[in-house]
């Protein structure tokens, strides 16, 4: 009998783990007991109803219910008053996760002893799983996921051809289009290792490091402004600077985040890892005239935590806030023990009026190439709080060649619970010592109690969560979903990994390979699963629309900055100069009508057409065009972005400054070489922005599509002459106006094709 | 080959051709699913109201010198009352003594309900509005205030209510946004775009931002002039080589959505042009809406606009005031009645317009700021009460709500003898944003949106109740 149970229920749920013969309770059951059940019934115990746990095993097991027949009961009944979870809560249970249940109750309600979370326990090595297309597979990468296809019945896609990939991955790792002499160079090259030969090129491209440098600029929340009601100016680009340097030079990730965590507690600090500090500053800051300091004050060290809790734990620490977490065993005072790392940093609660709010250290003129002198560590000037005329005490501003950092306090503030989380509750019967949160491993004794300690435990070998958690963020980079699709919460709540396997063995490799952050990249585009055709047939797309299978290559659209850089980039309007202060091209007129105390005052020249990356980002009025295209609004960290498609996306294309000025240069840049039919001229501009040649139909309708805008703008040369004004940067006077203006409606239009805002 | 000779006929056709077949069957359902504002969603229960138009007056206006008259006040006006609200004051240092309203009150319509001499052209619509005294709010700082208003909680980074309502009922009006934010020309308010974000709700319910003047939205024109044709043509060149890219790949759900994003842009081009196009009305409407008036032609502008757009079908429209004139800190005297020449006449007209229209019925109109004021007076540098102002007070607040659903003449609450607290019929935040969901068939418990595996909602894990005493 109970064999036929296991069997039954192994046909009705196949496929969620690999190689599982009957529903594990970790992966199967949990997740739905997590989902309806522990809203009432969980960790947090001020919401406990019925003295009932079905969290903790102990309690579950010692309540009887799990095998006198009443949890089946709850779920079986009709009785709304039996019935769980209650018909008016708002938990449903789907009816194959009731069925999932019920068969685990009457399975027996197989509770193993080692029930942790998958994700709380460290991965551990798995091995190569068996695949009978053995020929396909190029790095471990693919074994895993062609023994997952072959289990599903499911082929690879073929590869795709080699233009396309040439586009998507130099997209990919610098967030421009290849050149067409980089394209004709690849297509030329037939010799075995081209390909590998074309990523390391683009690895070892400085463009590599201002690309990447966007997810983790928006994760860290970095902008220009402190947010909040006056949105007072700040300068941090030095921070964005010592980023992308790093990235460029590959620093390891496990020093890359000590850096950022600890740099001013280092043993080798100095002023490099001083700046890195600034990762932890780049939260709002409020300099409201009538705000209460200490309140403000636990708003940025939350603000930490939580930061933290989403970057390197894939965890929402946020919920612990205000009380137990609701689904994680992470408790209030879980909270408040890390919360106790980052409460030491002598700093103001309300900020300076503009400029950048103490703790703060000075940026030698020669940033970044500094002399042995000026590397040194800096000990920060101490903060005075001063209060002028208008009564409010506000500390010293940091001037613009300065930089926000951290620094310890010499006594540490006490920290204790917060009741409901608010700043003037504090629970005074215990005083919390920084410490993490039990689940999460063991603090080791020769650590120091402070955020160096804590930057150890994050980056040791044995951490459950942080290497996986930012493995999975590199893979979202590439096929736009993560091998575990919730990649800011990896906790109960969070979705299993499609291939548990394979993060695992991801996450291992980059410790192995000492936290070597281009290996990894490298790793994962020369994969045969990265280079698959993306267009997969209709029964594929129809089966696994969200390509969770990985049966194709990854098809997404262009991040919104990449969208613009790339504009710029093939008309030739793209000035590459890496870091420097924060840049203001065009923008709509009167964008900062709300803040009084700063107009925007658009840049002129050059500064105009630098990477999107330098855009100045104003936190309560990002750039709109970026934000159209859904960029992350930098107020808190932001892990994972919707691509919504609007109308408002095509307005932008078609109308905007930006995009017109640029659609001109392309027109510009076909027109100016000597001896080319129009059709030349047309395929030239085509293949710069979609990296192919234009097929015989296209190419015949843009023809006439020139023809037709010739001819409209010959009976109206005026319109001519104003579209050729748009933009700050003087049309080349020897080009016909009409002539230019035609070809320039053409370049538009090829700009607005699906295609050149997509990497296929 | 002339542009208007048989040529362009056959593009033309191949372009009609091509949209009625994007709007048809399977694309239809792609773009309802995809791009812009999605078609209407069915409430959980009968709806009164089907659009909202929120009058949202930054800044907190003075609850006691507009509708909420306090004869006690008027008693005790002079004498000390610091020590005993020491706490809930937000700038210790410039706290005077208690105040009386420098204005006078009159009972008006068949409710006979009191407002303040410097609201006579509401003063007019009282027997259409329930008035709700007894609201308050839990922060007495701007920002997280209008957090609190907007969102539910103090924290930045949530969904507003207006992309709750979005979310949870979508448009009737595939054309325009759900959602649409008239903000004052002259400036944006405290907290910018945040007051109308999306948060963790997919960023097409975010509110659009509709300019007053000029061009409605961003990139709604071109950067340069250009005569409707050659607009038209690039989108039909665009739309027909993205087909035929299509062709090669039958079944990219988002390539067709990108497509029908082009043609929503040609038709919101129209649309919203239409409605913000004054000129249709009549002089006699303008003049209603005090548009004629120097001081009350922007609100009046924008009242009129959203009347316009819920007529459209926009499910919600916030209109937002320059800044936060309503901080009185100073100078109540003059300020308040300054912040009432600008927008009585206009918010009056809107109640005025949508009745005779019918469209007061299903049209819920929200007025109220972020919190109220303290009865004591805040001193300047002079001390002098003549130009006194109040500070911030988050215990009462006076807010209205009119039409969809709701009854008029009707007063609900109660705050204290001198107006510093809400004490009977208390009415929070969250009960507030309850009752309007309510208003708009939505259950508060029910409109919920999974986020890393939590059931978040706009009334969070607070316990909220619809206020029922002011429902028809």
């Amino acid at each position: 009998m109970m064999r036929r149970t296991i069997l039954i229920t192994a046909v009705m749920f196949p496929g969620l783990h690999a190689g599982a013969a009957e529903p594990g309770f970790a992966v199967d059951v949990r997740p739905i007991l997590s989902d309806a059940c522990y809203n009432c019934h969980g960790p947090d115990a001020a919401a406990r109803k019925a003295k009932l746990r079905l969290d903790d095993r102990v309690s579950a097991m010692r309540s009887g219910i799990l095998a006198d027949g009443q949890l089946l009961e709850r779920l079986t009944s009709d009785d709304p008053e039996v019935r769980m979870p209650p018909p008016d809560s708002n938990r449903v249970l789907k009816p194959g996760d009731r069925a999932k249940l019920v068969a685990w109750v009457k399975g027996g309600a197989q509770w193993p002893e080692d029930d942790r979370h998958w994700a709380f326990v460290p991965p551990a090595a798995p091995d190569h799983p068996p695949v009978r297309k053995g020929k396909w597979p190029v790095n471990g990468i693919d074994r895993f996921v062609l023994a997952k296809l072959e289990q599903e019945g499911l082929q690879p896609s073929v590869h795709a051809d080699k233009a396309t990939l040439l586009r998507r991955v130099t997209l990919d790792l610098t967030g421009l289009a290849p050149t067409t002499g980089e394209l004709d160079a690849f297509l030329g090259d037939d010799s075995p290792g081209a390909y590998e030969r074309a990523v390391d090129r683009l690895l070892a491209s400085p463009r590599y490091g201002e690309h990447m440098a966007l997810d983790w600029m928006e994760a860290s929340r970095y902008a220009d402004t402190d947010g909040y009601q006056n949105d007072r100016l700040r300068y941090m680009w030095v921070w964005r600077d010592w980023l992308v340097r790093a990235l460029n030079d590959n620093m390891p990730f496990d020093r890359f985040v000590t850096e950022q965590m600890a740099g001013d507690l280092l043993p080798d600090r100095n002023f490099f890892t001083q700046v890195a500090t600034g990762f932890n500053r780049n939260h709002r800051i409020n300099s409201e005239g009538g705000s209460i300091p200490d309140e403000w004050i636990v708003e940025y060290v939350a603000d930490r935590v939580e930061t933290m809790g989403t970057m390197f734990l894939g965890l929402t620490l946020g919920c612990a806030r205000c009380h137990d977490h609701k689904y994680d065993p992470v408790g209030q005072k879980d909270f408040y023990r890390m919360f106790a790392f980052f409460n030491n940093v002598d700093e103001a609660g309300l900020g300076p009026n503009n400029g950048n709010s103490p703790p703060f250290i000075k940026v030698p003129k020669s940033w970044p190439e500094l002399s042995e002198e000026e590397s040194k560590y800096v000990v920060p000037e101490p903060m005075k709080i001063r209060t002028v005329q208008t009564s409010v005490p506000r500390p010293q501003a940091g001037s613009p060649d300065t930089v926000m950092v951290m620094h310890e306090k010499e006594r540490p503030r006490d920290t204790y619970l917060l009741v409901r989380g608010q700043y003037d509750q504090p629970d005074k019967s215990e005083k919390l010592k920084p410490a993490i949160p039990p689940v999460l491993g063991q603090w080791q004794q020769k650590w120091p109690r402070n955020r160096l300690g804590l930057a150890k435990w994050l980056m040791h070998p044995r951490h459950p969560l942080t290497s996986r958690v930012t493995i999975n963020r590199i893979w979202q980079h590439y096929f736009g979903t993560g091998l575990v699709k919730t990649s800011e919460n990896f906790g109960l709540q969070g979705q299993m990994p499609s291939h548990p396997g394979l993060l695992d063995w991801l996450a291992l490799e980059f410790i192995r390979t000492g936290w070597d952050v281009k290996k990894m990249h490298r790793l994962i585009v020369t994969s045969a699963t990265y280079r698959q055709a993306s267009n997969g047939s209709a029964a594929l797309q129809r089966r696994d629309p969200e390509n969770r299978l990985l049966a194709r290559g990854p098809r997404k659209r262009l991040s919104p900055y990449a969208i613009r850089d790339t504009a710029l980039f093939t008309s030739g309007l793209l000035v590459e100069k890496i870091g420097g202060p924060s840049v203001k091209p065009y923008m709509p007129p009167g964008i900062w009508s709300s803040i009084s105390n700063a107009r925007y005052k658009q840049d002129k020249g050059e500064k105009l057409y630098r990477r999107s990356m330098y855009t100045y980002w104003r936190r309560t009025l990002p750039p709109p065009t970026m934000m159209t295209f859904n960029a992350a609004a930098r107020e808190i960290c932001i892990v994972r972005n919707d691509k919504t498609i609007t109308p408002l996306q095509a307005l932008t294309m078609m109308n905007n400054i930006t995009f017109v000025e640029a659609a001109r240069f392309l027109a510009e840049r076909v027109l100016k070489v000597d001896g080319l039919s129009k059709a030349e001229r047309i395929e030239r501009a085509f293949r710069m922005v979609i990296s192919r040649r234009p097929d015989r139909v296209e190419m015949k309708q843009l023809l006439e599509d020139l023809e037709f805008y010739r001819q409209d703008f010959s009976k109206r040369p005026g319109q001519a002459a104003q579209l050729l004004a748009v933009g700050e940067k003087k049309a080349d006077a020897n080009l016909l106006p009409v002539e230019l203006a035609s070809f320039t409606m053409v370049a538009n239009t090829i700009l607005n094709l699906d295609e050149a805002m997509t990497q296929d | 080959m002339l542009i208007e000779g048989s040529e362009r006929g056959s593009r033309r056709d191949f372009f009609r051709s091509m949209s009625g077949g994007m709007m048809g069957g399977a694309l239809l359902s792609l773009l309802e699913g995809e791009v812009g504002a999605k078609p209407g969603k069915a409430p959980h229960y009968r709806p009164r109201a089907k659009s909202v138009i929120q009058l949202f007056m930054n800044g907190g206006p003075s609850q006691m010198d507009l509708f909420d008259p306090k004869p006690e006040l008027d008693r005790m006006h002079g004498k000390s009352h610091f020590e005993k609200i020491a706490g809930e004051v937000e700038s210790p240092q410039a706290a005077g003594a208690l105040m009386r309203s420098p204005y006078r009150f009159s009972r008006h319509g068949q409710c006979g309900m009191s407002v303040s001499e410097v609201m006579p052209h509401l003063a007019e619509c009282v027997d259409d509005i329930a008035f709700i005294r007894s609201m308050y709010t839990t922060n007495i700082t701007h920002e997280p205030a209008l957090f609190i208003a907007h969102s539910g909680r103090m924290q930045p980074g949530l969904p507003s209510i207006g992309s709750w309502v979005s979310y949870g009922l979508g448009s009737e009006n595939r054309n325009l946004p759900a959602y649409v934010v008239l903000d004052d020309p002259g400036k944006l308010p405290v907290n910018g775009t945040q007051n109308w974000q999306a948060g963790f709700l997919p960023p097409e319910h975010q509110g659009t931002r509709f300019r007053a003047t000029g061009a409605p939205v961003l990139n709604l024109k071109p950067a340069f002039p250009q005569p409707g044709a050659i607009g038209q043509l690039e989108r039909e060149f665009i739309a027909k080589l993205n087909s035929g890219h299509h062709q090669q790949r039958p079944r990219q759900p988002r390539l067709s959505a990108r497509m029908a994003s082009y043609e929503l842009a040609a038709r919101m081009q129209l649309e919203a042009s239409d409605a913000l196009d004054l000129d249709q009305e009549k002089q006699e409407t303008l003049e209603l809406y005090g548009i004629n008036r120097e001081k009350s032609e922007s609100y009046g502008r924008r009242c009129l606009i959203a009347r316009r757009l819920v007529e459209r079908g926009v499910r919600f429209v916030q209109i937002f005031i320059d800044f936060q004139i309503w901080d009185n800190h100073s100078n109540l005297k003059k300020g308040l009645r300054s912040c009432c020449e600008k927008t009585d006449q206009p918010v009056a007209g809107l109640l005025k317009d949508l009745k005779r229209r019918g469209l007061l019925e299903d049209t819920l109109v929200v007025w109220g700021g972020e919190f109220g004021r303290l009865p004591i007076a805040q001193l300047g540098d002079s001390k002098k009460v003549d130009h006194a102002g109040r500070d911030h007070n988050k215990n009462a607040m006076t807010t209205w709500m009119a039409g969809g659903g709701v009854k008029g003449g009707v007063v609900h609450g109660a705050t204290d003898e001198i107006g510093l607290a809400a004490v009977k019929d208390r009415v929070s935040i969250p009960d507030w944003h309850a009752t309007i969901l309510h208003l708009l068939g939505l259950d508060h418990e029910h409109l919920v949106f999974n986020r890393n595996g939590l059931d978040e909602r706009l009334t969070s894990v607070f316990h909220a109740r619809v206020v029922d005493e002011i429902l028809a």
